[in-house]
Order: C-alpha cells, then sequence, then structure tokens
C-alpha cells in the first residue's frame, strides 16, 4: 500500500495548520499584551532593601567580580555609625550596571551575599544615548517601601512596572547549594518590595534525604 | 645595654657565603630530598614541591607553633607522630608524611577550629580575596562547620594607631603581628590579652601603636583582623593592578608593589627582595602615596603673574624657557636637584646641562649631603648584605630609625643574630636600645670622638676591643644638617682603618646615588668619573661632544652666585632649597634675585614659588627606569600610572627644551636612555633597564665599585634573551665586566681636621621620619603624624637657664618652643627637628643661642 501513503503523504502536512487554526492566533499585539514570562526570567536588575528600609547591598564587589561581561562598577564607604545605609560596616556607594553590555546571565545573582541584587522580568530597555544605558543606584535602588524604579521611559507603554515587581529572589529561594535536603526550606532574608517569597519547589526530585555524595 | 632576645634560630647561612650549607637526607612523602641541615620542616617542604598549610609560620620571624595548621606526621622512635612542621627542623634521615589520612583530619579539624569563632564577613573584609584563611579553607578545610552556637563578639573595628584598624572577630590568634612588631621593629607594642575564648590581640592601656612599621602587620596577618585605615573599603584585590617598583622614600629603595585600581595607587605593598628589603617597608613608604593623588599637585605648566601664577600651554612653556635660557651663556645657569628622578632623567638634565647649555653647575644635593664623590665612589664599598655579614656594625651618622627605617631592620637583624654594634651620635638614637656600646658627643665636637678612637684612649678601650673584632662595616653620614659635612669623611677614614672593613655612606634623598652616579654633582660625570680626569671625560666627549672648562659650583655657590648676579637662570628639579638648604634665608633671597627660575616641580613649593616658569613633574609611581641605592644597587622603577594632569617625565620636557633650542638630547624613550647610559658611562657599563629586568631575577644589579667583574643571577628562563650580559651558559648567570681602559672613580676617604665648635650652645638639627617634606604634608595618611616640636635639653643647662619642662624659650632669636629636658641630649647641645613647620626659616648653623622667656608679670 505505498502507493497509497505516498499519494496522502502530501497532504498529511495539511493536518498541521488545519489543526492549528481550530487554536487560534498565537501573535500577541505587543506591547499592549505581553506575554507571562516563566518564574525565572532574567530581566533587568533591581537592588533590594530589607523590609526596614535598609539597603542590602554592603558594596563587596563580588558581583562585579563574577561578571563575566564586567558590566558593573561598585565601590564601598564605611558606613556612617549614627546613620547607616546597610547593616554592617559597610555600604555600596556607587553601583552601575552598564546594561549594554549586560548578557542577563544572573551570575551576579549568584554571587551576591545578601541577596541584593536580583534580576526581574522587564526587558525592555531601550535607550536613545549610550549614557542611559548606565542605570546607577538612582534607578537600580527600589524606595524604602519597595517600589521599584523605572526610569529613563516611565511613561513607555514598554515599562511595566508589574514585571519590575515579579521575579525577585526565584533563583535561590531554596538551598545556596542546591542541595536535596534543603528543598522547601527557605535561605533567602525578606526585602521591602516582596516580602519572604515561599520556597520554590520541585528543584529535586524524591523526598529529601541527607545525600552520600555531598561534600564535607 | 643591649636588651633583645638573641634569635632562635642564630645567624642564617648567607647565599654568597663561600662555605655551602650542610646538606641532610630527609623523606617526605615517601620520596628522598636534599634539605639544608637545621631547616625548619615546612621550609624544606616547600622548597620540595609539597605545600604545607600554614598561619603562624613565616619565614622572616621565630617560629611560634601557634596555630597547628601546618600539622604532618614524623616518624619518631615511638612510631607516627603529629607534628607541627614549621616549629621542627630537619635532621639527616627524617621521614615525613604530609599527605597521610591522619594529617588531612588534623588539618580539617584546625580550620574548622579556627573557623569556628571567625565572624565569617568576607564580604566586607579588606582581605576577602587574597587572604590566607580563605584560600587554606578551600584547598585544605573541611567545608561545612558543626558549630552553630552564637559566635565570639568584639567592638570592631578599634583603630590600633592612626594608621591600623584591628577586627578582633577575625584573628586567629597566629603571633604573626606581635612578633613582627617585636623581633623586626622593635616596638613591642601590641600583643596577647586575656585567655582562652576572650584571647584578644591589644595594644597596652594609653599607648598606641605608634610603629614607624606598623604597615608590615598588615600585610602578615593572615586574615583580616589588621587593617589600614587609609586602603580600607578602597577597592577589593581582584579590582588592583599590581607594578612592581622600588620605594624612593629614602636611598635603601625597599622593594615594593604599586597597587592601582581605576586610575589611583590605592595602595603600597611591601615585596621582597632578600638583598635590599626582606619584603619589610617603613610607613612613610607604605602610606605617602596620598601625594600622588593630591589635589594641590601642578598639572599644567604654570607662569608667574604680578599676583600669582597663570596656566600655560606646554608650547608656550617650553619657548619661554629655551628662549630665556638660550639668551644667557651657559655658565650663567645653574641647576639645583635631581635626587628625586630616576637615574635616565638624571642623566637627561646632566647631559642637558653640560652639552646643551654647556654649564658644569649641577648640583643634586642640596648641602645637606657631604662630599660627592665620597658619596658615589667610596672604597671599599658595602654593601646591605655586607651588614648580615659583618661582626661589628659601626654606625655614626643620621638616626637609621628615622631616617633609613629598612636599614634600620638590617642592623637590627645583624643584631639579633650576634652582630656587635657600636653607634656614635650627638644625642639618642633608634639604634640606642641593641647597641653595644653608644658614645654620646656634644654636637659639633665629632672629630674629638675620631681622635679619641685613633689615639686608643682610655676611655675607648672597651669599645676599641669590640671595634677591633673584624670584619667592620661602617655606616657614615651626617648625624644632622647642622653638623660639618666633612666629619662625615673623617668618619669614613676612621671606619676604613677597622678590621675588613667596609664602608657605608648615608645620603637620605631618594635617588641621590642614583643622581651622584649620572653626574649631577659639580666634580662628577656620568659614571663615577671625576671631572679632573681628562682620559675619562673624553670618553664621555666621544658621544657629548665638548664638555664645559669652568668649574662647577655646588647649590651654596649656586645660591650666592644668584645674589651676586654670576649666575642668572636656576632650574629647580624637584628641589626645594627654601625648606631643605641650611640656610633658607639665603635660598630664598637667590630665588628672588635670580633673573630666571625654572622649577620642575610636582608641587608649588616655598621654592617653586619662586619661579617663573613651574613645569610640572611626573612623580614616583608615574614615571619608570632605573634608580641606584645607597649600595649601588641599580634597580627598576616601575610606572603604574599615566602623569597625572599634563605632568611630563623630566626625560620629555628637557627633550623638547633642547629640540626648541636646537640641540639634540636623548631619545624619549627609557629602555633607549638606559643604553645610552651604559655605553657613556663607565661604571654602568653593559647596565641597562631591560637587562635588569630580564637577568636579574628582580634583585637588581649591584654597580661594580672597582672590582673586576660582577656575577648576576639570572633566571635561566630568560637567559636567552638578556640583551646586554653575555651569558655564561653553564650557570645561567651573566658576567658584566666594566668599561676597558676608562677606570670609575675610587675615593679613598682622609681625615678632614674637622675644627672644634666651642660656642655655648651647639645645635644638632635633624629630621625625624615625618618630617614637613613636600610628599608627607600632601599624604593624607601620615601629615598628621609629625610629632609636636621642642627643644631638647640636657637637664644642666635647664636648671642654668632656670627652664622645665614646657616652658618656652628663644632659638637663635627666632624660634620659640618648649623645652624638653632629656638625658641623652649632651651638655651644651640643643636638639631641634628640621624641615619641621615650626622651625621653618632657622638657620642651620653649628652654634646658637638660647634664650629663657620669662614671664613679664
Ligand atoms: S546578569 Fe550577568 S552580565 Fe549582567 S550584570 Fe549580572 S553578571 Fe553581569
Ligand atoms: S549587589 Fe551584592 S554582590 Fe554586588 S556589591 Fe552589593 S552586596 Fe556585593
Ligand atoms: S591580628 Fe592577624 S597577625 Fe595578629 S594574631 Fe591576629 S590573625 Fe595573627
Ligand atoms: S604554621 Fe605551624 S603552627 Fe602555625
Amino acid at each position: 500500500m505505498s502507493w497509497l501513503s505516498d499519494l496522502l503523504g502530501p497532504l498529511k502536512g495539511f493536518l498541521v495548520p488545519l489543526r492549528q487554526i481550530r487554536k487560534g492566533p498565537v501573535t500577541r499585539k505587543y506591547p499592549q499584551v505581553k506575554r507571562v514570562k516563566p518564574q525565572r526570567f532574567h530581566g533587568r536588575h533591581t537592588l533590594n532593601r530589607y523590609p526596614n528600609g535598609m539597603e542590602k547591598c554592603i558594596g563587596c564587589e563580588l558581583c562585579a567580580g563574577v561578571c563575566p561581561a564586567n558590566c558593573i562598577y561598585v565601590r564601598g564607604k564605611d558606613n556612617p555609625p549614627d546613620n547607616p545605609v546597610s547593616p554592617g560596616e559597610r555600604w555600596g556607594f556607587v553601583y552601575e550596571i552598564n546594561m549594554l553590555r549586560c548578557i542577563f546571565c544572573a551570575m551576579c545573582v549568584e554571587a551576591c551575599p545578601t541577596q541584593a541584587i536580583t534580576m526581574t522580568h522587564l526587558f525592555e530597555m531601550s535607550v536613545t544615548n549610550r549614557d542611559d544605558a548606565i542605570y546607577t543606584r538612582t534607578e537600580l535602588l527600589v524606595d524604602r517601601d519597595g517600589t521599584p524604579n523605572y526610569p529613563p521611559h516611565e511613561d513607555s507603554p514598554l515599562t511595566n512596572l508589574e514585571e519590575l515587581r515579579k521575579g525577585d529572589g526565584w533563583m535561590r529561594a531554596t538551598s545556596p547549594s542546591g542541595r536535596r535536603e534543603y528543598e522547601g526550606i527557605v535561605a533567602w532574608t525578606p526585602s521591602a518590595r516582596t516580602g519572604e517569597l515561599p520556597a520554590e519547589r520541585g528543584q529535586s526530585s524524591g523526598t529529601p534525604q541527607v545525600s552520600e555524595d555531598a561534600d564535607g | 645595654m643591649r636588651s633583645m632576645p638573641p634569635s632562635k634560630e642564630g645567624r642564617q647561612p648567607l647565599s654568597d657565603t663561600k662555605n655551602a650549607p650542610e646538606m641532610v637526607n630527609i623523606t617526605i612523602n615517601g620520596i628522598q630530598h636534599e634539605a639544608v641541615a637545621g631547616e625548619r620542616v615546612i621550609i624544606a617542604a616547600e622548597k620540595a614541591g609539597e605545600y604545607i598549610p600554614r598561619f603562624c609560620h613565616h619565614p622572616k620571624l621565630d617560629p611560634v607553633g601557634k596555630c597547628r595548621q601546618c600539622l604532618v606526621e614524623v616518624e619518631g622512635p615511638r612510631g607516627k607522630q603529629l607534628l607541627p612542621s614549621c616549629a621542627i627542623y630537619v635532621t639527616d634521615g627524617m621521614v615525613i608524611d604530609t599527605q597521610s589520612d591522619v594529617v588531612k583530619k588534623a588539618q580539617k579539624g584546625v580550620l574548622e577550629y579556627l573557623l569556628i569563632n571567625h565572624p565569617l564577613d568576607c564580604p566586607v573584609c579588606d582581605k576577602a580575596g587574597e587572604c590566607p584563611l580563605q584560600d587554606q579553607t578551600m584547598t585544605h578545610g573541611p567545608g561545612e562547620s558543626r558549630f552553630v552556637e552564637a559566635k565570639r563578639k568584639f567592638k570592631k573595628p578599634i583603630p590600633v594607631s592612626d594608621l591600623v584598624l584591628l577586627d578582633r572577630e577575625r584573628c586567629i590568634l597566629c603571633d604573626r603581628c606581635v612578633r613582627v612588631a617585636d623581633q623586626i621593629a622593635g616596638d613591642p607594642l601590641i600583643t596577647f590579652n586575656e585567655r582562652g575564648n576572650q584571647t584578644q590581640i591589644l595594644t597596652f592601656p594609653n599607648e598606641p601603636f605608634a610603629s614607624y612599621f606598623s604597615g608590615n602587620t598588615v600585610q602578615v596577618c593572615p586574615v583580616g583582623a589588621l587593617t589600614s585605615t587609609d586602603y580600607r573599603f578602597r577597592a577589593r584585590p581582584w579590582d588592583l593592578e599590581i607594578t612592581p617598583t622600588v620605594s624612593l622614600r629614602d636611598t635603601v629603595h625597599s622593594n615594593a608593589e604599586i597597587n592601582t585600581s581605576r586610575g589611583r595607587v590605592i595602595r603600597v605593598y611591601g615585596a621582597t627582595n632578600d638583598h635590599v628589603n626582606d619584603g619589610w617597608l617603613s610607613d612613610k613608604d607604605r602610606f605617602s602615596f596620598g601625594a600622588i593623588n593630591s589635589d594641590e599637585r601642578v598639572t599644567t605648566p604654570l607662569r608667574k603673574t604680578g599676583t600669582g601664577f597663570e596656566e600655560i600651554t606646554w608650547a608656550d612653556a617650553i619657548d619661554t624657557v629655551s628662549a630665556r635660557l638660550g639668551a644667557m651663556i651657559g655658565t650663567e645657569v645653574g641647576s639645583i636637584g635631581g635626587a628625586n628622578n630616576t637615574n635616565e632623567e638624571a642623566y637627561a638634565l646632566s647631559k642637558f646641562m653640560r652639552t646643551v647649555i654647556g654649564s658644569p653647575h649641577v648640583d643634586a644635593q642640596l648641602g645637606d649631603g657631604f662630599e660627592p664623590q665620597l658619596a658615589a665612589a667610596v672604597i671599599p664599598r658595602a654593601k646591605i648584605d655586607d651588614i648580615d655579614a659583618a661582626t661589628t656594625i659601626l654606625v655614626w651618622g643620621p638616626d637609621l630609625k628615622e631616617r633609613l627605617p629598612v636599614l634600620y631592620l638590617r642592623v637590627r637583624k645583624a643584631v639579633r643574630n650576634g652582630a656587635n654594634l657600636v653607634v656614635v651620635a650627638p644625642t639618642r638614637t633608634g639604634l640606642d636600645a641593641i647597641a653595644t656600646h653608644v658614645i654620646r658627643y656634644r654636637a659639633g665636637s665629632g672629630q674629638d670622638v675620631i681622635r679619641k678612637l685613633a689615639n686608643a684612649d682610655k676611655s675607648m678601650t672597651a669599645i676599641l676591643e669590640t671595634l677591633a673584632e673584624g670584619p667592620v662595616v661602617t655606616l657614615f653620614g651626617r648625624t644632622s644638617i647642622a653638623e660639618d659635612p666633612r666629619l662625615a669623611e673623617s668618619v669614613a677614614a676612621y671606619g676604613r682603618t677597622l678590621d675588613g672593613a667596609k664602608l657605608m655612606p648615608l645620603l637620605q634623598r631618594a635617588n641621590v646615588f642614583g643622581a651622584l652616579d649620572m653626574g649631577l654633582a659639580p666634580n662628577l660625570l656620568p659614571g663615577r668619573i671625576s671631572t679632573t680626569d681628562t682620559d675619562a671625560s673624553s670618553h664621555i666627549e666621544e658621544t657629548w661632544g665638548p664638555l664645559p672648562d669652568a668649574l662647577g659650583r655646588d647649590t651654596a655657590a649656586m645660591l650666592s652666585g644668584a645674589v651676586s648676579g654670576d649666575i642668572r637662570a636656576l632650574i629647580l628639579v624637584g628641589a626645594d632649597p627654601v625648606r631643605d638648604f641650611p640656610d633658607p634665608q639665603a635660598a630664598e633671597k637667590a630665588l628672588e634675585e635670580a633673573e630666571f627660575v625654572v622649577a620642575i616641580d610636582a608641587f608649588v613649593t616655598d621654592s617653586s614659588r619662586h619661579a617663573d616658569i613651574i613645569l610640572p613633574a611626573a612623580l614616583w609611581s608615574e614615571v619608570e627606569g632605573t634608580v641606584t641605592n645607597l649600595e649601588g644597587r641599580v634597580q627598576v622603577v616601575g610606572a603604574a600610572l599615566p602623569p597625572k594632569g599634563q605632568a611630563r617625565s623630566v626625560i620629555g620636557m628637557l627633550n623638547d627644551i633642547a629640540t626648541s633650542m636646537g640641540a639634540e638630547l636623548t631619545s624619549f624613550d627609557v629602555s633607549v636612555v638606559s643604553k645610552e647610559i651604559a655605553t657613556v658611562a663607565p661604571a654602568y657599563q653593559g647596565i641597562t633597564r631591560d637587562g635588569i629586568v630580564f637577568t636579574s631575577s628582580g634583585a637588581g644589579i649591584v654597580v661594580p665599585s672597582q672590582e673586576a667583574e660582577i656575577i648576576v643571577e639570572m633566571a635561566p628562563r630568560y637567559a636567552s634573551m638578556a640583551p646586554d650580559a653575555v651569558p655564561t651558559e653553564a650557570s645561567g648567570s651573566a658576567v658584566i665586566v666594566p668599561a676597558q681602559g676608562t677606570q670609575p672613580l675610587g675615593y679613598i676617604p682622609t681625615d678632614q681636621a674637622v675644627p672644634m665648635v666651642t660656642d655655648r650652645y651647639t645645635l644638632h638639627y635633624a629630621p625625624a621620619m615625618y618630617d614637613d617634606g613636600v610628599i608627607t604634608r600632601h599624604a593624607p595618611s601620615i601629615a598628621d603624624l609629625v610629632r609636636d616640636p621642642t627643644v631638647g635639653l640636657n637637664p644642666r643647662d635647664a636648671s642654668i637657664l632656670a627652664v622645665a619642662n614646657g616652658s618656652i624659650v628663644v632659638v637663635d632669636g627666632s624660634v620659640e618652643l618648649p623645652v624638653r629636658i632629656d638625658e641623652a641630649v649632651p651638655e651644651g647641645s640643643v636638639v631641634l627637628p628640621f624641615n619641621h613647620a615650626a622651625t621653618k626659616g632657622l638657620q642651620a648653623v653649628p652654634a646658637v643661642t638660647v634664650e629663657p622667656i620669662r614671664d613679664e608679670s
């Protein structure tokens, strides 16, 4: 019967579009309608605060050190003792990311010991001159109540505050080292923007148990 | 007098001693190795390629075995034993295991234990990234702690001095800082307090850690417990770009590295060169880089106007200078300074003055040194290593601790290892505490001491017995700027008569020895040639063209010439005669009277204020080239940054001025200038910048002083790359043979019959480490460390004058200062700090008057 399948073969191909017609269009009216992004989407960064309003960044430059695109510039300073900016001795008084160079790899997020720098779901960051692509503390740092800032195009239909609120902390909401036995245990300091996030589930399968192969 | 515990390990075998050290066989991890008998096991293992983790071990400090991180198993009569490898010494047939399970478990256990109370605040710690505790936790640690209880808490950080902060939570009690302060610097000002869990490093109550070497404790601390205030939170180690160099804050030329980040120098660290500084730096070496970043630097050429200075372009400045100088006869121009520059810059200046201008009037010393030929070419000249090898050391010169601090450490080390030390000075010096004998004399009567020593006066018997134990290294120089410069030569002449004599001239200004070697003295030509040596100077004339015939003037004669009108133009090259010349008023008058003054300077100083044109000069860390230290060792300084603003190196500006005057000077390229020196300057034959970089493994090359040849140790992999040395294949070393025919000068000091000063009060006028020098003043971290000025008086003189401690007296009718009554000041002497804001303008004369101020009421 091979002659029959040879005949029907090309027609079979038409079944695919016929089936898709029923499902309706996949294109969206971007930017009015936006796609819901995966939880761990890597978009623009924010610099977070603790719920009490203190800055999380301690100016340690670990993010700058790890960044493969070399696009972060941080400088630390002694915290003023009477009015500290961050808990501890040091705060980051210069913080800049050159978004033209950033490759959105989130290595900075992983490196940060205080979860000060995290990524959001906002990726629309077109600018009309190069200087605007350098995001400084003014743009990156959230307000004391956790409201993110989103210049330089505040009035653009592209910038959606909701997207800037999303994504905080999802990358490392569980074990910092990714070990199974920490599944479901929050290891994420609460932040002014989102409070304490629930632990991310499903990073490992099976029941939590002490692994044999873990180093130690 | 000696109050120092001797070193536990005795005298270290010197690398160049003839008798090779005794070797023994040891077994490390089943492999046979040779080791030096008596060496610490940890060092022997490291040489054999087995790195044993450690915290308290430091090769330059006595072992204490405090941290237990270096445990290894050693086979003994009762089986294998865990022993700290830093505190045991190799013996023949020793069997060592550094890798066994027991050893690994012990090392992990120690690290877990060390981290129990460690705050783990690496993200905010200045040491993180270059921290042995971090590194060794990664390589040898357990990776996880079982400690869940609360950690010990201390207030953090607490300042232990103006320069150093202490965070006791991070301290792992390794004892390194305590040992550096005690054994190396001799300032036992920090120590352990309390016990058990509360053990902590602290200073003594009300006694800050005021050591001239406090920065070294920061560098040796294996954690971030000791940090320096001026580096605090300024950068992280991975930001730093490192440029190897040597420090130019004194003439020892301690090896250092400049750490820059984003175009600024933010830290200076010591580098180890065992021939020079053993890795140590003084705090002045370490913390004076702030001046480079100073906002007060001159960054554009300036022209004097009626009211101040106006900025001009380089082209304008060069035109003005060349037009004005070109309109004068060569011998009407003089240049003062050049000691703060590299050899190449000094050479360019020397050549510029002698050929382009046609003037013999050059002087790198400002009347604060002594006979240039004595400084440049004294024989037999001592190397710094000779201090280690000496049985007796005679120090008769500036207070080493204040003026040549790293040399002070070297003398201290030799004394600790058993050398005798004789210190001669008019008042207390930093070395007195460890000296076998101290001779104090009334300032101005030094010749009397020499006479007594030379004639074996009865009062000197004990001292002469010590001095008879050779070899004797004599460190000679001027104890004070008010002292007759000829006394230094008398001292050298006396030192030469001692058994196995070696002589080391002590001048203090940056690269003054390099400047003298480049001919920046009225009676010297490049390469240690006397201007009167016609044979040798004709060798230089082959390249340079004819040299001026007239006799050169020194700084004093140039300044008086400027007043009398014989000298019409003065070029100040990084020189501040108004502050540094013994007679400041004469210097000021000369600069006012001179028709035209050009200052090549980085700051507007009391002297360059009088200049018609100021040309902005690049500073240390901005120019590369070679420099020569007090033993004649040529080393390389590196350029870590471009010069600030429009500042330039002296080579560049002199080349431009020469071109604009229609002459040709040298290349702009330092390497090429260095090669020119190596052909023109007889003593520097074959010694080039590139040669040093490639051949000397970073140790530098000592200019041969009339000895036949010197062997340069060379890293084998560079052997074939050495451009100017002749490699001998077998040994991997290069032989440099001095110039044929033109022999450099060898200066034999003679006794100078210096007259005694017999006035009622004689002056001892010497600067302290932190003085009012232009760099110190502009370096924020050390500018405030200048001590309060006092007039030191003997108790008997004080009672004759009826003054008490703190009473105000007038010295020489001009300087009013409080009295400090001090047993260490001989009767009839007055001790004042030179180069201090309070004594500004006081003439450095041998004798002064002292009058108390009476309360009128
Ligand atoms: S996301 Fe990656 S490239 Fe972008 S700043 Fe962070 S580390 Fe650098
Ligand atoms: S964002 Fe995080 S990693 Fe970067 S400097 Fe601040 S605290 Fe350090
Ligand atoms: S302060 Fe540093 S050097 Fe001193 S004992 Fe503690 S860890 Fe060691
Ligand atoms: S290094 Fe041996 S005990 Fe510390």
